[in-house]
Parts: C-alpha cells; structure tokens; sequence
C-alpha cells in the first residue's frame, strides 16, 4: 500500500483485501449517516408543537441499552482476541454474547417503535417523528445487517470453520460491528443526551 | 536489453473461470473485460436513448409556439435527458472503461472481487430499466434531473415518476459506490510488483481519485433519494416547508453530491486524455507530477463549491462569497493540466488519428466550457445567466465537448486493445468533423439565446426576434451529431470483426495493458514486463534511454 | 400615453444601476475569458501544425517537465482568479446592496403555480402578473412563494431571485427609463413554467400615482344586462369566487390572480395571451386549451355563459 514499492508477487496475494473494502464501505456507510444526522439537526429547533425528543422519549431506558450495545462492542473484540489466541470456544461464546447484547438492543428499539407508534408519535406526525424514525430505523437496519452477518459466524463456527487463527471474515464482520455501535453513540449523543441534558 | 525479469502471473492472482460459452457466457461471466464491454454497450444504449430523447426536445424546440410535444410530454422528455445521460451513461461509460483498463494498466489479472463486480453491472441495468419502466407505469419523472423539492413532492408530482426516479437512482447509487471499493482495493492492492503508485498510468490515478469521490459523493445522494421517498411514501416532512420541512435542505443535500459528480463525470475523462495525447505526440506525459497533484486538488476542492448551484437561493452575501472562491479556485488546477497536455503536444512528433483529433477537440471545447463556469463562479453573472440556456450551454461544453469528446478519442483508442481490430480512420474522420461542426452548431448559440433572455427547461417560447433563427441552428446542429453518432455505432459495428487486425500494440503505446494481445486473455497477461518506471514498454524498446535512468 | 420601450427581454441594455454593475463585470469577465480562449486555442492549433509528424522524422525529445514552467501556469491563473475575485465582491455590493434591517418592502410578490401576486405595502394594491413601478428609485420587493419554487427575473432590471416556499427573499428592482420589461419565470416550476411570464410597467411617478388611484378603486356594479348575469354566475352560480378576489364583493381567494382591474391588463394568464375580447373567451372556455395543466379547471361553460362572463369581466377595468 501506500507509496513504497511493492516487493513481490507475494506481498500482493498476502493483502486483505476484505478488511480494506470494508473500511471504505464503512467510509461510504459513515458519510450516509453524516447526512441523516445533519438532517435531524437541521430541524432539531423546528418543532415548536407535538413530539419532540424531549417529550416523548425515554432517556433512562435507551441509556441502559446504549451500554449493552457499547458492551457488544467490547464482546466482539473478546471474541476476535480469543479466535487470535487460538481458543475457538472462547471465540464462540463471546460471539453469542455480542449477538445476544445486539439482540436485546434491537428489541428495545422495536418496543420503543411500538409504543411511539401507539401515542400517535409517527413518521408522518411532524418533522421530529421524520427525522427520528429515518435516523434510528437505518440505523436499526444496519444492527439488523450486522446481527445477520454475526449470526452466519456463529453458524460457521458450530460447522466448525475457524480453526485457524486468523480469519478474514471475522475481522471484517467485526469492524462492521464497531462501526454500528460507534455510530450509535454519536446518534445517541444527538437525538438524546441534546435533548435531555 | 533490460535486466529486470518479466513478472510471472502466478496462479493465486487468476481465478478459476466457468467454462460457458454463447450468450451465458456474457450473462454470468465475472471477467472485469467482459463486465467492462456490458458497462460500454449499456452506456452506448442509453446515449441513443437520451440522444433520441434531446432530439425530441430540439424539434419541439425548433419554432417558436410549437405543438409537436406537450408541456408535460416535453417535462418529462427533458428530464429523462438529463438523468439519463448523467446516470446511465456518462457514469458507466466511465466505469465501464476504468472496469477495463485500470486492472490491465496495473498488470493484474482481475479486480478484488470480480462477483461484486458483476453485480454492479447487473443492479446498474435493473435500476436504468427501472427508470425506464416509468414511461409505462403512468408517466416519467418530470422534475428535472435535480428533482427540486418540494415540486417533486407528492402535492406537486403526482405520478410515480419521481418514485421510479428514487428507487432506480438509489439503486445505481449502491452500484456506484459496491464498483468504487472494488476498483479502489484494485488500484491499492493489485499492482503489479515495481509499480508504486507514482508510477502507474495517470488514467488510473484518475479513476483512484473519481472513486473516492464516489465513496463520499454518493452517501449524499443515497440519502437524499432516500429522505425523498419516505416524503412520497410515508408522508413524512423533509422537504415540504409547510409543514416544517425545508425546500432548501434538498438543494445542499443533492448539490453535496451534485458538484462532486460533475467532476466524477470529468476526471476519468481528463484520464484518457492524459493518455491519448503523450502517445500521439510521441512524447511522455509533461508534469506528471503536476497532473496527478491537479487532480488531487480538484477532488478536494469539489467538495467545497457546491452551493455555487444556489447563488440565486438567497443565502446571503458571506455564503455565496465563500462558494464562490471556491469555484475560482478550480480554475487553477484545471489550468494546470490543460497547459500540460499542450506541453506535451509542443515539440513532439504528433499522429493525428481520429483519437488524437477528439483529444485535440476536446482541449478547446472543454476549455470553452471551463471558462463560462467560471463566469457562474463571478456570482453577479450567475444572478443574470443561471437556469438560462447559457447554461445548458455550459454544461454540454463540459459534458460533450469535456467527457463524450474524451471518451470518442478513448474508444478509438482502445477500440483495438478490447476488439482485436481496428476502427476505420475514414469512418472516424468523418465522425469527428460532423461532431464538431453539429455540436458547436447546438450548443454554441445557446449562449446567446440564454443572454438574450431564453430560460431552460421551456416547453416553448414566444416569437421573439432572432429566437427562432437562433433555435433552429441550433435543432440542426443536432441532427448533424445525430449523423455523426450513426456513423461512429456503424463504424464500431463493421469493424468488432471486419476490422483490420490490430496487434498487440497498434499505436506504440507504453502502458502495460499493450503488453499483452489484443483482445487480452482470460487472465490478462501470461507474463507481465518489468516494471520499473512508468513506460515498462518504452523502457522494453529504448534499452539505451530507459525512464528509469531520468529517475521517473 | 406613456412612451412604450420595445418589450425586449436581453441582458445587455440594463436599465437600472443594478443590472449595470452585473453587466460592467460580465464584460470584464468575459474579456478575460475570451483572452484565455484565444491562448489556448492558439497555442493547441499551432502545436498541431507545427509538431505534425512529418515522413521520416525520428523520435522528438523526451520532456518530463520543468518546475518552474509549472509554477509559471499555476500562479498566473491564481492571480487571474483573485482579480476576477476582488471585482466579484465590488460588483456584489452595487448589484444587490444588503437592505437595512427596518426597511420595509415596497412590494410583496407571491409566485404561484404559474402567475404572480403582487401587493403593494401602501396604499395596499392587489395586482397581478403585471407590476406597475414608479421610474428612478431602488425599490425593495420581498419575495415568496406559495407553492414550489420559482425565480423572479426581469433582465434588464437587475438581479434574479428564487421564490422560496418558506423562505422570503429580499431583493431590489429599479428602471430608470419609462417602460414595459419583460421577465418570467427562472426556475423550473412544473407544467406551465414556460408561461410564467412577467411584465414591469415602469412610470414616471406621477403617472404611477395615477395608476395606483385608479387600482385602490372598487369596480362599480354592473348595469348592462349581459355584465350583470355575468356577475351572477361569477359570484354566486359558478365557483369563481372561491379562487378569485374582485375588490368590493365577496371574492376574496388567491388561489387564482386577482381580477379586481383585470380589463386593464396588456395580457391574460401570465402572458400566454393578449388580453383581447376575444382570447378572454377562449380562455373562459377552456383555460386548459390554451395552458394545460394550469390551475384553473375548464367548467365547460355554454357559449353564453362564456359571454356573461366575459362581459362582467370587461367592466373590471
Ligand atoms: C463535466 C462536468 C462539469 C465540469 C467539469 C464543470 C466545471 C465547472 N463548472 Fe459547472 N456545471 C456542470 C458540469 C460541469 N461543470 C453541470 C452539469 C451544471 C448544471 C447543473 C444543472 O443545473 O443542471 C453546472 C453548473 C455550474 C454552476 C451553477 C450555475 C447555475 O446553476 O447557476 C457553476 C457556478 O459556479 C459552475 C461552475 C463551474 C466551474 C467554475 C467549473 C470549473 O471546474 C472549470 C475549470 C476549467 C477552466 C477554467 C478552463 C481551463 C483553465 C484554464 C485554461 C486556466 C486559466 C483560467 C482562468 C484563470 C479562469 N458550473
Ligand atoms: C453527458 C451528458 C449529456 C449529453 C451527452 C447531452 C447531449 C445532448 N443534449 Fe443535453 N442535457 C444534459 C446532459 C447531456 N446532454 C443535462 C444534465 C441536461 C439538464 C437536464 C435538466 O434540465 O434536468 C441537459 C439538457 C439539455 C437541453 C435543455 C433542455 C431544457 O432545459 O429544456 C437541451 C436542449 O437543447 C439538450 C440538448 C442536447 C443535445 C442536442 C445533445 C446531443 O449532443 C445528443 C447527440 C446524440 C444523439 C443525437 C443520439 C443519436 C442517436 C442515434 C443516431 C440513434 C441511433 C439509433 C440506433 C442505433 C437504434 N440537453
Ligand atoms: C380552482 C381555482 C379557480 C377557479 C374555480 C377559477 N379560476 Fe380563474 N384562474 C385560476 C388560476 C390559478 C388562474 C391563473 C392561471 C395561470 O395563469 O396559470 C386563473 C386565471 C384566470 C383569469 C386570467 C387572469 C389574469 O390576470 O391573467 C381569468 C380572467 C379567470 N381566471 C376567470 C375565472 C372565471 C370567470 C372563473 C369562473 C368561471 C374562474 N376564473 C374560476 C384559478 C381558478
Ligand atoms: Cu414558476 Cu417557473
Ligand atoms: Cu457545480
């Protein structure tokens, strides 16, 4: 990489090429939310009537949840640690842990989706339920993606791939997974501790 | 001769390939060559499309009061125009030529991941047949190719049109951005051993900086098309102002992607011509340094000027200022390689094949184009001239006289590297001179049209003096390129295989998609020639004055 | 009558100081643009005749590139785009001076799906389509929009202007000489954008005084037979009057342009047709005949409603 000479036919070959294409999709990815963030904060100060964040979410319990997906973010290096170690049981069950945490946090987002949508907080109700929804939900759906790739790791796994040290594959998933949470934060820090505190 | 060895391939870099043959073979084939012909005809398709679709536009156009068309047929047509030549071709004829040659310039044997690669190119023709299928599902989108909000809301836009738009623009979004990272990894991790970055081809360096552009660009668009639709879909606010949204959130947003994207339009174009010319004048490139910095700069620049689009929005002396110097400043870079490739023309030996003529047109017309963007960047000028056809004026100068200009002159350039033969020299005579006679013909007198007070995007106009006369030079140039267009699609169809046979390396050229045969195989190389400056070729035939003993 | 200026819709005779500073920097502009052209051209034209390969030529020498030959082209364009910078800024200030905070408009222009409103802040005229201007003064108009996005443009008389839903612009408009001058509609407004025309009337201020007096009056009511059925089916048989205002009766909706002195106006429907007897009736008849997609549905109206109608509206002068 970079401006030095390349040595050999095989350096090339030993390149990851996974791990690189998935930080510039996680570039791409970043810049995507960069603007549906700017987006919500752009209208942060519209809503003068109805919803807004300060009324009608719930800070304590999605505080609570942002630590368990942060914690997931912890677990999954556990994991990637483990598998570098050479203890693919480790590697297995610190997986199933983060999939556990990421779970739990998608499920308090659902929860939280339904009780909005049942005191009339919606998309279509002013410009804050717009901006929310759009921004939590891709960001939900980006959890679910990643859950999704999680849970194929756990399934190769158990059909007892991974018995070397070091997998491309996991260290892509796993960089995806931080991002997911990293992003989560920032989002978090916008939409609730803005509002809050 | 050199001491270097040739580099062998060695299998890990070549991947096992299907033995299909026939139609199914192009269909599920993940050969970066393969793919990068489907990319070229599906952006030759949609130009006849949106060529077939501008000459509508220019009879309808043609007199004052016309009839030919009606107003929401000509919306509709216009649009369609823009966005289609935007989106469905000038980007994948880029990505098409860059999915060809990047790979074969750094002596790989393929992309990072030719499957992604093969699905770019198929989720790119869904999402252009998508947009297309809206002229039978209930109308076109008829928004213009920037789809202001909130007209393209659903108050205003009542058909599905602006959905197909979103959905078929979101999808070749994803398509961009899957073929960015590909051919980025591509350029990063496959080069060829000796072929450090400050070596390779100034084509690639060309196509390393547009997918970066594209990496960052199109998050904007994606979002955007995205807030769009959950506005139609959902009946959510975004961009409807009454009922707290912003009309003008739009324009930051989709001009965020939208000036980077001109410029995603025009740098692999700069690439070709960096290209073309050194080899016609028999000369290397001058400044390279200077050329790959240049672009470098522009990329970051492009990311700075984008509000020079809403000079007229009202958003107050300090921003404007601020976009405007920005846009002055892309002069400077863009200057820089234009006064390089005439370097490299002056005291050369110069070959004017049909190739070298479309770069030498492309110096003059694009710098036409270059200089009333700038005059939009004198932001008073904008107030007057924006949204007129000094305009449309502007952009087809940068657009066709800029990227189709360059990638005529590629396509016969490498014409014979992807076919095996050549295309005819006579054929593409004729082809250049019609070119350049219709289009400044078309689009020169609409300078003045727009500065007599002609606004883009009219169905028609009244019967002003001189308007009609101007017009109608102007529908007739159209038909001459119309001519011109026809004769290079017959010019590349006699010639994929009655052409004269073309040889490894027809023109001498140095870079090292010419060491190999053309059409190159499967594997692209058998072996690879030592690479140790940035013409292995040339250094392969002057032993006694290789690049490498200047140091480059 | 006043002395009608030939309606002409170029750039290039401003007629107010505002436009003039525009086009003083367009020609500084455009001179140095057409300068560069030239060395540009001239130097690729004479690099193509003069290096042409010629038979039996060898190999021309290999030039990489000299570094000051660089530093020569990058600074003498960046010196370029500082003057043209500078002059930028200064032609700013003429061409559109920031208004004072207090100042209030002297006009409110609302764009609409395909016609402009226009109400002056004192005495309070409601026109449309067609703005009269008193001569020799720097007017501040205040711009928005009711729908979508359209843009103010009367060439000759200074700067364009979007007309944003949700964001009012502040502009200034100013003619120096007494005229019409003919604008329209900049940005792309859906169906009908190419007949979104406007027309300043600019009077000397006497002139403009007289005109206003004659606009603040309330149209008496009709007498002739056919003008009054007219005004029946305008205010109470028809729906005319849920989209139009006519001064001193119930009409009092801007869906549609006020009517109050339509009868007095050069054109119909934002300049897609003279206003004759005739045209008025053909767009009565069938307003999306001759602007489709406009507005204003066709009522299918019989021939003589037609003449009802149009006969009422001949009164409103
Ligand atoms: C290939 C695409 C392409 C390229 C390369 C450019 C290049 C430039 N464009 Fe253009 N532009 C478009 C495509 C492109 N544009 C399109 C599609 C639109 C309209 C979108 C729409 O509304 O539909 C648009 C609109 C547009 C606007 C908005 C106008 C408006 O809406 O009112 C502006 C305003 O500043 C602008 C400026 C510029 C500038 C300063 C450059 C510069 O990069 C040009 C630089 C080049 C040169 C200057 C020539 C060579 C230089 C020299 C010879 C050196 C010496 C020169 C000087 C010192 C001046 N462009
Ligand atoms: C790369 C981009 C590109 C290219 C190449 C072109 C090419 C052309 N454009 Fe394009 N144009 C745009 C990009 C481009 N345009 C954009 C972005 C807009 C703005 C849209 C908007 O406002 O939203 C625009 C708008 C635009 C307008 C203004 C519309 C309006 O504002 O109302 C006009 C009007 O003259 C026009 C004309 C033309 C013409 C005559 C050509 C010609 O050069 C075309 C020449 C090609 C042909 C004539 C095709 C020939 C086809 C054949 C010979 C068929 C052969 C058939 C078979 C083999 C089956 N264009
Ligand atoms: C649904 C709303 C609506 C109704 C009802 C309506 N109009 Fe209109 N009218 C409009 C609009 C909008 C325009 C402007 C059209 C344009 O120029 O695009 C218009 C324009 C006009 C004009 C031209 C005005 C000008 O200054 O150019 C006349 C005259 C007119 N209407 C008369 C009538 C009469 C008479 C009726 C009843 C039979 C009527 N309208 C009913 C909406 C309406
Ligand atoms: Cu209103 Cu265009
Ligand atoms: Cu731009």
């Amino acid at each position: 990489m970079g401006t030095e000479s390349i040595q050999s036919v095989e350096q090339i070959a030993a390149y990851d090429h996974n791990k690189l294409a998935m930080i510039l999709f996680i570039i791409s990815e970043g810049t995507f939310f960069v603007f549906l963030i700017i987006a919500y904060v752009y209208f942060h100060s519209v809503t003068k009537t109805g919803p807004t964040a300060a009324n009608s979410l719930d800070l304590v319990k999605t505080s609570i949840f942002t630590v368990l997906l942060l914690a997931s973010s912890f677990t999954m290096w556990r994991a990637e640690k483990s598998l570098r170690q050479g203890r693919p049981n480790g590697f297995r069950n610190w997986l199933i842990v983060t999939i556990v945490l990421g779970a739990a946090f998608l499920y308090d987002q659902g929860k939280g989706y339904f009780h909005l949508y049942h005191d009339n907080v919606t998309m279509s109700r002013n410009i804050f339920g717009t901006t929310f929804f759009t921004l939590t939900g891709f960001h939900g759906f980006h959890v679910l993606l990643g859950l999704i790739a999680l849970c194929v790791l756990l399934g190769l796994t158990l059909a007892g791939d991974f018995k070397t040290s070091h997998s491309s594959a996991v260290e892509t998933v796993t960089l995806y997974w931080h991002f997911v949470d990293w992003v989560w934060v920032v989002i978090f820090s916008v939409i609730y501790l803005w509002a809050f505190l | 001769m050199s001491d270097a060895p040739y580099i062998p391939v060695t299998p890990s870099l070549t991947l096992p390939r299907d033995r299909v043959t026939g139609a199914l073979a192009w269909i599920s084939t993940v050969d970066h060559k393969k793919i990068g012909i489907m990319y070229l005809v599906t952006s030759l398709v949609f130009f006849c499309l949106g060529g077939i679709e501008a000459l509508l536009m220019r009879i309808q156009l043609a007199q004052p009061n016309s009839t030919f068309l009606s107003p929401t047929a000509f919306n509709q047509v216009f649009t369609m125009h823009g966005t289609t030549m935007i989106f469905l071709f000038a980007m994948p004829v880029l990505v098409g030529t860059a999915n060809y040659l990047a790979p074969l310039m750094i002596g790989a044997s393929d992309v990072a991941f030719p499957r992604v690669n093969a699905l770019s190119l198929w989720l790119l023709v869904f999402g252009g047949l998508l947009l297309y299928f809206s002229f039978i599902a209930g109308g076109a989108p008829a928004a213009g190719w920037f789809s202001y909000a909130p007209l393209s809301e659903k108050a205003y836009s009542l058909s599905k049109g602006v959905d197909y738009y979103c959905v078929g623009l979101i999808i070749l979004g994803i398509a961009s951005i899957f073929a960015a990272i590909n051919l980025l990894v591509t350029i990063i991790h496959l080069r060829v051993p000796g072929l450090t970055i400050r070596r390779v081809p100034l084509f690639v360096w060309m196509v390393l900086v547009t997918q970066i552009l594209i990496l960052l660009a199109f998050p904007a668009l994606n979002a955007s098309l995205v807030m769009l639709f959950i506005d139609r879909t959902l009946h959510a606010h975004f961009f409807i102002p009454v009922s707290g949204g912003s009309a003008i959130l739009w324009q930051h947003f989709f001009w965020a992607f939208g000036h980077p994207e001109v410029y995603i339009l025009i740098l692999p174009a700069f690439g070709v011509i960096s290209e073309v010319i050194p080899v016609f004048s028999g000369k290397v490139i001058y400044g390279y340094e200077f050329v790959a910095a240049s672009t470098v700069a522009i990329g970051v620049l492009s990311f700075l000027v984008w509000a020079h689009h809403m000079f007229a929005v009202g958003l107050g002396h300090g921003v404007d200022t601020m976009f405007a110097a920005g846009s002055l400043l892309i002069a400077v870079p863009t200057g820089v390689k234009i006064f390089n490739w005439i370097a490299t023309m002056w005291q050369g030996t110069i070959r004017f094949t049909t190739s070298m003529l479309f770069a030498v047109g492309f110096l003059v017309m694009f710098t036409i184009g270059g200089l009333s963007g700038v005059s939009f960047a004198a932001f008073p000028i904008d107030w007057q001239v924006t949204d007129t056809y000094y305009l449309v004026a502007h952009i087809h100068y940068v657009l066709f006289g800029g990227t189709v200009f360059a990638m005529f002159a590629g396509v016969y350039y490498w014409f014979p590297k992807w076919s095996g033969h050549m295309l005819s020299e006579r054929l593409g005579k004729w082809h250049f001179w019609l070119i350049l006679v219709g289009f400044n013909m078309t689009f020169m007198v609409q300078h003045f049209l727009g500065l007599m007070g002609m606004t883009r995007r009219v169905f028609t106009y009244p019967n002003l003096p001189d308007w009609g006369l101007l017009n109608m030079i102007s529908t007739t140039g159209a038909f001459l390129m119309g001519i011109a267009v026809a004769i290079f699609i017959w010019n590349v169809w006699t010639s994929v295989s009655g052409g004269e046979p073309a040889g490894d390396n027809p023109w001498n050229a140095w870079t090292l998609e010419w060491a190999t045969t053309s059409p190159p195989p499967e594997h692209n190389f058998d072996r690879v020639p030592p690479v140790r400056s940035r013409r292995p070729i040339w250094d392969l035939e002057h032993p006694e004055n290789p690049d490498w003993k200047h140091g480059h | 009558m006043q002395n009608v200026a030939m309606p002409t819709t170029r750039l290039f005779s401003p007629d107010s100081p505002q436009a003039g500073a525009i086009n003083h920097l367009f020609l500084i502009v455009g001179v140095i643009m057409i300068l560069i052209l030239a060395l540009v051209t001239f130097l690729v034209f004479y690099a193509a005749f003069r290096y042409r390969r010629r038979p039996g030529e060898g190999e021309p020498p290999q030039l990489f590139g000299k570094k000051n030959v660089e530093i020569g082209w990058t600074v003498a364009p960046i010196l370029l785009v500082i003057f043209i910078f500078v002059i930028t800024l200064r032609t700013m200030h003429r061409a559109d001076p920031a208004p004072a905070a207090d100042d209030p408009p002297f006009l409110v222009v609302t764009a609409h799906q395909w016609w402009w409103e226009a109400q002056y802040a004192e005495p309070h005229v409601i026109t449309a389509n067609e703005i009269h201007i008193p001569t020799g003064k720097p007017l501040l108009v205040e711009l928005k929009s009711a729908d979508v996005i359209h843009d103010w443009w009367v060439p000759q008389l200074g700067r364009k202007m979007d007309a944003i839903p949700g964001h009012p612009n502040d502009f200034w408009i100013q003619a120096d000489t007494p005229g019409t001058y003919l604008g329209r509609c900049a940005e792309y407004c859906g169906a009908e954008h190419a007949w979104m025309r406007i027309r300043v009337i600019a009077q000397p201020q006497a002139q403009f005084a007289q005109w206003e007096q004659h606009q603040l009056e309330v149209p008496a009511k009709p007498r002739a037979e056919e003008a009054a059925q007219g005004e029946k089916l305008f205010q109470k048989q028809l729906t005319c009057a849920s989209c139009h205002r006519v001064a001193g009766t119930p009409a009092k909706a801007d869906i549609g342009p006020d009517l109050t002195h339509v009868a007095s106006r050069e054109t119909l429907a934002a300049g897609r047709l003279k206003n004759t007897s005739a045209n008025l009736r053909k767009w009565l008849a069938n307003p999306q005949a001759i602007k489709p997609g406009a507005n204003m549905p066709n009522f299918q109206l019989t021939e003589n409603q037609v003449d009802d109608l149009a006969a009422y509206l001949e009164t409103l002068k």
